[in-house]
């Protein structure tokens, strides 16, 4: 009796550190398969042919199709700047430099990935419809209810993500230097929680 | 004390083995990786406009709202198969997929510098087809695409230079075509 319960439990011990550390390794990442820059992840290697066992079996959980990371990058946060999630009690400015791509692209999903309803319609910013200042510099608020300028609608409670696609990289190694990276994406500040 | 470094031993192996299994079987046992949302939505070897993501439905998940997508799931078992598109912008693109996700070809309409493109998708071994479009060398705008895997999904997306594009892109979209290519028959037809 007693080497049966001692079997199940090394079994049982066994089991939950495999599929658990399995299921963070895919959910989240390691350093083994991304970057994370600031407030924002990105998975190296996402849709290569011959990217690693970990990367594949991401992607085929989360069901997407992302475009080979040698042309699109998916930058995704789920916190702001100084590590604290994304909440739409919260209103924040992102700000930046459109990235050196031939498209990009700044959705906001609530924590279950569904896009929020809005009377605006109004669920994403790219580089074609986003209003610039000058220099090319933009800035995106994202609030409950309107703002004036780039106004990015959130939900009345829950987490948000955002998700930066980056399609037609001039050159992705460039893109995920840490250092050009922190210049290149845009931060997320909090302005204020209600 | 001896069986205590052995359990733990044998904890650190079967967790390692169990932890390898999970990810590597996940590519294939994954219930909802986008090919099994993709065969749901649609046939083999037609071109499927997908609707718009909106917060009431998306097709596959986290997609671009600004982005127009349609996909071709082809299947090369009874032959090359044969996909038309317009290419409104350079920023299009024309990506192909194996089931479990790689992403084994990509082109962009800057690459393409052309309005209307065809591929022709076969796996390496029909051969025939690279000689049979050969001959047809009126038409220039032909690509043809070896694909690994007899089954996979092709993908256009097409993202939004503005809201107001949407009609206009989703229209040139819808007149996409995918099917068996049938070498002899008109090709532009």
């Amino acid at each position: 009796m007693r080497s049966l319960l001692n079997l199940l439990f090394i079994f049982g011990l066994a089991l939950t550190l495999g599929l658990g550390s399995a299921w963070y390794v895919i959910e989240e990442g390691s350093g083994l398969t991304t970057s994370y820059v600031g407030p924002w992840s990105v998975w190296r290697n996402a849709g290569k042919p011959n990217a690693d066992p970990y990367t594949k079996a991401h992607i085929a959980r989360a069901g997407r199709l992302p475009i080979t990371a040698t042309s699109a990058l998916y930058f995704f946060a789920t916190s702001d700047e100084v590590g604290k999630q994304l909440s739409s009690d919260c209103e924040y400015v992102v700000e930046g430099r459109p990235l050196n791509t031939a498209w990009w692209s700044l959705a906001v999903y609530d924590g279950t990935g569904r896009l929020i309803p809005n009377k605006a319609d109004r669920h994403s910013f790219n580089r074609t419809d986003v209003a610039r200042r000058a220099d090319g510099s933009f800035r995106i608020v994202l609030a409950r209810s309107a703002r004036p300028g780039n106004w990015l609608p959130t939900a009345q409670q829950g987490s948000l993500q955002l998700i930066l696609r980056a399609y037609g990289l001039r050159n992705a190694d460039n893109v995920l230097d840490k250092a050009a990276a922190e210049r290149g994406l845009p931060t997320i500040h909090k302005v204020v929680c209600r | 004390m001896r069986t205590a470094a052995l359990n733990a031993l044998v904890i650190i192996v079967l967790a390692a083995f169990i932890h390898i299994t999970a990810v590597l079987s996940m590519p294939y046992l994954a219930p909802k990786n986008a090919w099994a949302r993709i065969s749901a939505l649609s046939d083999a070897n037609r071109m499927f406009v997908l609707p718009a993501a909106s917060p009431s439905h998306q097709s596959l998940p986290l997609m671009a709202p600004d982005v127009r997508y349609s996909v071709c799931r082809f299947n090369l078992n009874e032959g090359p198969v044969r996909l038309s598109t317009q290419i409104l912008d350079d920023l299009w693109s024309i990506a192909f997929y194996t089931p479990s996700g790689d992403n084994f070809y990509a082109i962009t309409g800057r690459e393409l510098k052309r309005s209307r493109i065809e591929i022709i998708i076969s796996t390496q071994n029909q051969v025939g087809v690279k000689a049979g479009a050969s001959l047809l060398d009126e038409i220039e705008d032909l690509i043809v695409v070896d694909s690994p895997v007899r089954e996979g999904i092709a993908v256009i997306r097409a993202p939004l230079l503005g809201p107001s594009y949407a009609v206009q892109t989703e229209a040139a979209l819808r007149r996409g075509a995918c099917s068996r290519y049938l070498p002899g028959s008109d090709f532009r037809r």
